[in-house]
């Protein structure tokens, strides 16, 4: 049964590192899914950007409103985190241009 | 139990440390003024003049739109802290969401028209993520050579 099992892994990882016959297919068919791509991209990195700023922002509200004596340095750590994360949608954009 | 804050920074190093960490924004502000004028110049030596004004744009467009970060959170806070305010909060709600109108008026010039280059731009808006980076390493050093 050892032996069985042990025979039964060793050709499953054969099987995941074999490699595939490299014929050549038939030429791909041109599609319009790239600007579909693209949009869905755009839109999760921006939906993703607005949902990061809003808690960062949120937890900024709630930090400013317990402690305003610490105004500056929240102030500060808002800003940098704005604008660190608008640049993730950033990345996004310049991807999708670069493609 | 004593009742004094232990937030209040009381011995010279620590108010040296506050007195440095204080600065980080100016200091940021003025490594933006720095990359900009250094990494353009380099660039129009490099790739023309045709990427280095979209860098340039770029590096405008971005140093606006911290600047407006800035005055946004400068409103919000003075919202929170000073309730009272009678100001009203449109304009700088108003700017917050102008930015990005800011940003896809000038990408899309530039987009039909091809008179700078838009990969310039987009390297261009980076410019914060390059000065926050830069005064991270900064902060670093100062924090291991000088323990603040």
């Amino acid at each position: 049964m050892r032996k069985l099992s042990i025979l039964m892994m060793v050709g499953m990882a054969m099987l995941l590192l074999a490699t595939p016959a490299f014929a050549q297919g038939n030429a791909p068919a041109t599609t319009n899914a790239y600007p579909f791509g693209y949009a869905l991209a755009m839109a999760i990195a921006s939906g993703l950007c607005a949902l990061g700023q809003g808690k960062a922002t949120a937890a900024a509200t709630e930090a400013l409103a317990r402690n305003p004596g610490a105004r500056a340095g929240i102030q500060f750590a808002l800003i940098l985190g704005l604008a660190l994360i608008e640049s993730l949608a950033l990345y996004t954009l310049v991807i999708i241009f670069a493609k | 139990m004593p009742d004094a804050d232990l937030n209040v920074p009381s011995t010279p190093h620590e108010l040296e440390a506050e007195s440095f960490y204080a600065g980080a924004y100016s200091r940021i502000v003025r490594l933006m003024v720095v990359v900009a004028a250094v990494a353009t110049v380099g660039i129009l030596a490099r790739w023309g003049s045709r990427v280095g004004l979209g860098f340039a744009l770029g590096c405008g467009i971005a140093g606006v739109n911290f600047m407006w970060i800035k005055r946004s959170v400068n409103a919000f806070a003075d919202r929170i802290v000073k309730a009272d305010t009678d100001k009203p909060a449109g304009g700088s709600a108003t700017s917050f969401a102008l930015r990005f109108g800011l940003l896809g008026a000038v990408g899309y010039v530039i987009f039909m028209s091809s008179i700078v280059s838009l990969s310039g731009l987009l390297a261009g808006l980076f410019l914060p993520v390059a000065a926050i980076l830069l005064e991270a390493m900064y902060e670093t050093y100062v924090a291991l050579r000088r323990g603040l």
